[in-house]
């Protein structure tokens, strides 16, 4: 791969994109504001490409549009490129001036033939070839994916093979091009350059790297550990043995967000001191000891990142509720009352301090945000900001092949759980819906949650719409709405995950990527009975 | 701009006005804002550029909650448009609002194919030449019938659903909007059930809609919607032989009941 | 009498459109779209157009709340406070560093999610900091 987890290219360069191939992201409802791009991209002539088993928004525009198996995007790409690479489509000078590894990728996917490829993913040969040419041929080709591709236990290996394919057809590095995932959150990429990652700090320098470990050392004059810390999952499992007493969550549901509700609920109430810090009572904030009301955007000042890596502002608009804190100014109480203090009399100065320890954000300043923002990487106060990454070589030199084999979701439907589930968004609710759903317009647009079943699924239960469903997994039971409709193809069910009295999440299961530790939130068992 | 600021310093310290509704420069971008005499340092940096909010809308909350005071508001023609209606409407008071004339370039005129830039109450700049541009209503004119429905139904189901047409649109002003009525348009799916929640809009904009081009400014998709309202005020026109926002003394023809509810006076 | 329009950024997804708070004597009372923005260009969807709603929702929480015996009760910042910053001294005394771990997230600013980072990396001695928003 190339590095960094952001965009490679900005939003606006979408729009002048000749080909684009959306994948696992259901654009126009969770990236609204992207999705537009797209759609003037093809009034401007590009093709649209979509992969995704929903009849999504998007792909009513889509040139051409597949409906793949769960959990097979790895084999639908790696037919793709062997297309590709049998027509000699390939971009045979920027695989030599610009990558290694080719004859690995080569000798892997030639084992992917599309005839094969159509028997795992459903997708027609005819529609593959389709495809490659789309990819491969136009002047300037993009892809957009987001949780519908990371949220599997091959999460990784899929994004491996989309860099693959943009490598494959030279499509890293150049104008209009490059490889795209979406956020879901407003700050995901924020969270992550400002080292809320127990293996690096900001910057994405590593905690275990000696020379960087002195710079920090010294930077906050104290003497920092070299270990790793833990991901979450594993501080989920190190609670239950005893190993962690005390978990302090800021801003977070993961009793809503994360797979596996249960599992979640019995770590929570297992925590000796468990601390919340939220602007609602949240059904995690209920196992808490100490909850310590933080505010909303309006009420604070800071910086967001936002998926093309732009730093913009964050501004106060009103003072506090109630006695509500800005989360950053508690933190500091904390931190000077453990003994440790931190002097920031605005946030401004946290910026300050941010900008002299990490590279990429090193030209950055409340006084340069004004107006558009700055794309990171900005290492000097000179530095205008950065459109598209990767231009003249890769944050690792050259891109590297990797060959990646096909491996089935960690789970397969059988007799007793008959369907598959997958999960995602509905265009009013965001997340786990503790703002969106406190909100009056957006609570009256979608109330409850539903669960979407083809037609021909519905019939061979004998559901219609006014009925309720019991949806069940191996790991949980959920009573919901259904919702009748070929958006879901047969043998698939649909539930958004922003409801937390009919969570998604209560029977998604908690398989893990190996690498990256992200859930199989988008692929599992369940069958489904009629309420009586 | 000397002249507006002029006008407009002059209005506070005579107390003609308590506030005046205008654009300020927050660092480098223009919002709105209300110079007050408390703020009136900031009058140096009101400006009137190519940006345009709906101050017009901004104005009936604000006087909402200052129902006796009298308020300046930085008005090019189509917020003047809007403002007339917005007296007719009894949403806005015309013996509490003063208008300031501002003159728009002739690159927004022809940017927004304006046919009427010309504000009464000139203060800053020379009135635009209008623009008369019809072709993008005679272009759809044009068409069969099943190139018209082809033609909307790729546009419309572009659709999104994120209200902002209704929310930017300065006479858009019911308490009860019909477009959130659940039996009228199904919640919750995008696109919105076609062509239901479209059409309900432009009905509703009958004799209302003054022309501003703000709701096609605000379409997240590009959707070409001022052309379909224009066809709707045409038809006004012809039908009942009203221009709204261009006619101060006419008693509007189609009388909006305030809950969704509409009718046409004989 | 003061009205004025703050731009910000929007809280919820990835895009990062510009929103433009209203306030209306000190109150929220409407987002508009950012005009100028290279992201949004005057557009917003239903989201951004209504992020201001839950600000003011009664559920807001307006003070620290300790639990006793099972039930919350409301108290003030130095207690709450004194409270955790106490309990995590005498765990980190008991147990080591690493019997701490705290989530950051992907809803706060990079300013607070580098603060908290610190906090763990350097006040409390640990690693151990994630968030629940892995891509
Ligand atoms: S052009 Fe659009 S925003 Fe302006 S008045 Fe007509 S409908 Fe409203
Ligand atoms: S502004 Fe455009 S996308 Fe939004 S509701 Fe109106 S027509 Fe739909
Ligand atoms: S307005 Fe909509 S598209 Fe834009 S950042 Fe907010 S949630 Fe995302």
């Amino acid at each position: 791969m190339f590095g960094s987890g952001a965009m490679t290219n900005s939003i606006a360069e979408l729009e002048d994109s000749k080909c684009i191939f959306i994948i696992g992201s259901n654009t126009s409802e969770a990236h609204p504001l992207i999705a537009n791009r797209i759609l003037r991209a093809k009034a401007k002539g590009a093709k649209i490409i979509v992969a995704d088993p929903r009849k999504i928004h998007i792909a009513f525009y889509a040139d051409i549009h597949v409906r793949q198996n769960l959990g097979t995007d790895v084999a639908l790409l790696n037919g793709i490129m062997n297309i590709i690479i049998s027509k000699g489509w390939q971009a045979r000078e920027y695989i030599e001036a610009r990558t290694e590894n080719y004859a690995v990728l080569q000798e892997s996917v030639a084992n992917y033939p599309p005839e094969k490829v159509s028997e795992i993913t459903g997708v027609s040969v005819q529609d593959l070839n389709a495809i490659a040419e789309a990819y491969a041929k136009a002047p300037s080709a993009s892809i957009v994916y987001a949780m519908g591709i990371t949220q599997h236990t091959t999460g990784v290996d899929n994004v491996k093979s989309l860099a693959n394919l943009a490598m494959l057809c030279g499509r890293v590095g150049a104008e209009s091009c490059g490889v795209n995932p979406l956020r879901g959150q407003n700050n995901g990429q924020g969270a992550c350059d400002m080292g809320a990652l127990p293996n690096v700090y900001s910057g994405y320098q590593r905690v275990d790297d000696e020379e960087v470990g002195k710079k920090f050392d010294a930077a906050w004059g104290a003497q920092l550990s070299r270990k790793p810390g833990l991901t979450l999952m594993d501080m989920m499992h190190a609670i239950e043995e005893g190993q962690v007493r005390a978990l302090y969550i800021m801003g977070e549901n993961p009793v809503v967000s994360d797979p596996n509700r249960a599992h979640v609920e019995s770590v929570l109430k297992k925590v000796e001191f468990l601390v919340v810090q939220d602007i609602f009572m949240t059904e995690t904030a209920q196992y808490a000891q100490v909850i310590l009301p933080g505010v909303s955007f309006a009420e604070k000042d800071g910086t967001f990142t936002n998926t093309e890596r732009r730093v913009q502002r964050v501004r106060k608009a009103i003072e506090p509720v109630g006695n509500a804190r800005p989360d950053w100014q508690i933190i500091c109480s904390l931190s000077d009352m453990i003994g440790y203090p931190m002097n920031y009399n605005e946030a401004g100065e946290i910026q300050d301090e941010i900008k002299s320890v990490t590279p990429s954000y090193g030209g950055i300043t409340y006084a340069r945000l004004d107006g558009d923002g700055l794309q990171w990487p900005c290492p000097t106060s000179e530095h205008p900001g950065t459109k598209f990454l990767h231009k003249e070589r890769f944050t690792r030199g050259r891109g590297l092949f990797s060959a990646i084999a096909f491996k089935p979701p960690a789970e397969a439907s059988d007799n007793e759980f008959p369907l598959m589930l997958t999960t995602g968004r509905n265009f009013v609710h965001y997340h786990t819906g503790t703002l969106t759903r406190q909100s009056r317009s957006l609570d009256d647009e979608q109330k409850e949650g539903y669960a979407e079943i083809n037609p021909l699924d519905a019939h061979k239960y004998g559901i219609s719409k006014r009925d309720r469903i019991k949806v069940v997994s191996r790991r949980g039971a959920i009573e919901i709405k259904p919702e009748i409709t070929g958006r879901v193809p047969e043998g698939i069910l649909f539930i958004p995950f922003h409801f937390a009295e009919a969570a998604a999440n209560a029977l998604t299961i908690d398989a893990l990527d190996p690498v990256a530790k992200i859930p199989e939130y988008k692929v599992c068992a369940v069958r489904i009975e009629k309420v009586a | 701009m000397e002249a507006l600021k002029n006008k407009v310093n002059e209005l506070l310290e005579s107390g003609g006005i308590a506030g005046f509704l205008g654009l300020r420069n927050f660092g480098s971008e223009p919002f709105p804002f209300l110079f007050t005499r408390d703020t009136a340092a900031e009058v140096e940096k009101i400006t009137t550029g190519a940006v345009r909010y709906p101050l017009s809308k901004i104005l009936i909350r604000i006087a909402a909650v200052y129902p006796d005071a009298i308020f300046g508001i930085m008005c090019r023609a189509c917020d003047e448009r809007a403002i007339i209606e917005l007296f007719k409407n009894t949403k806005l008071r015309s013996d509490k609002v003063i208008t300031i004339g501002i003159s728009c370039t002739d690159d927004l005129v022809q940017a927004c194919k304006c046919e009427n830039p010309q504000p009464s109450n000139l203060v800053s700049g020379e009135a635009g030449k209008k623009e008369f541009d019809r072709s993008d209503v005679q272009k759809i004119a044009s068409m069969t019938l099943e190139q018209r429905f082809d033609f909307w139904t790729e546009q419309l189901g572009k659709c999104i659903k994120c209200y902002g047409c209704r929310n930017i649109c300065p006479v858009c002003f019911c308490d009860v909007c019909t477009l959130e009525d659940q039996p009228l348009v199904k919640r919750g799916e995008i696109p919105p059930e076609l062509p239901s929640f479209h059409l309900t809009r432009a009905y509703h904009m009958a004799g209302r809609c003054v022309d501003c081009g703000l709701c096609e400014e605000a379409c997240p998709v590009d959707i070409p919607l001022r052309t379909l309202y224009r066809r709707v005020r045409e038809s006004v026109k012809e039908l009942l032989d009203y221009l709204p926002g261009e006619e101060r003394d006419k008693v509007p023809p189609i009388q909006v009941l305030g809950d969704g509810l509409f009718e046409i006076r004989d | 009498m003061y009205y004025e329009c703050i731009p910000t950024t929007c809280t919820y997804c990835g895009c990062g459109c510009s929103v433009v708070l209203q306030v209306l004597d000190g109150h929220l009372v409407g987002v508009l779209p950012g005009k100028t923005n290279p992201v949004n260009e005057g557009s917003l969807c239903i989201k951004g157009w209504t992020s201001h709603e839950f600000v003011y929702r009664e559920k807001r929480l307006k003070n620290p709340l300790v639990k006793k015996d099972g039930v919350f009760f409301e108290t003030g910042w130095e207690e709450a406070l004194d409270t955790v910053a106490g309990k995590l001294k005498k765990i980190k005394e008991e147990s080591g560093a690493d019997s701490i771990a705290a989530l950051a997230s992907a809803k706060c600013t990079n300013e607070e999610n580098y603060l908290m980072q610190k906090l763990m990396r350097a006040a409390i001695g640990t690693n151990n900091i994630d968030h629940c928003a892995r891509l």
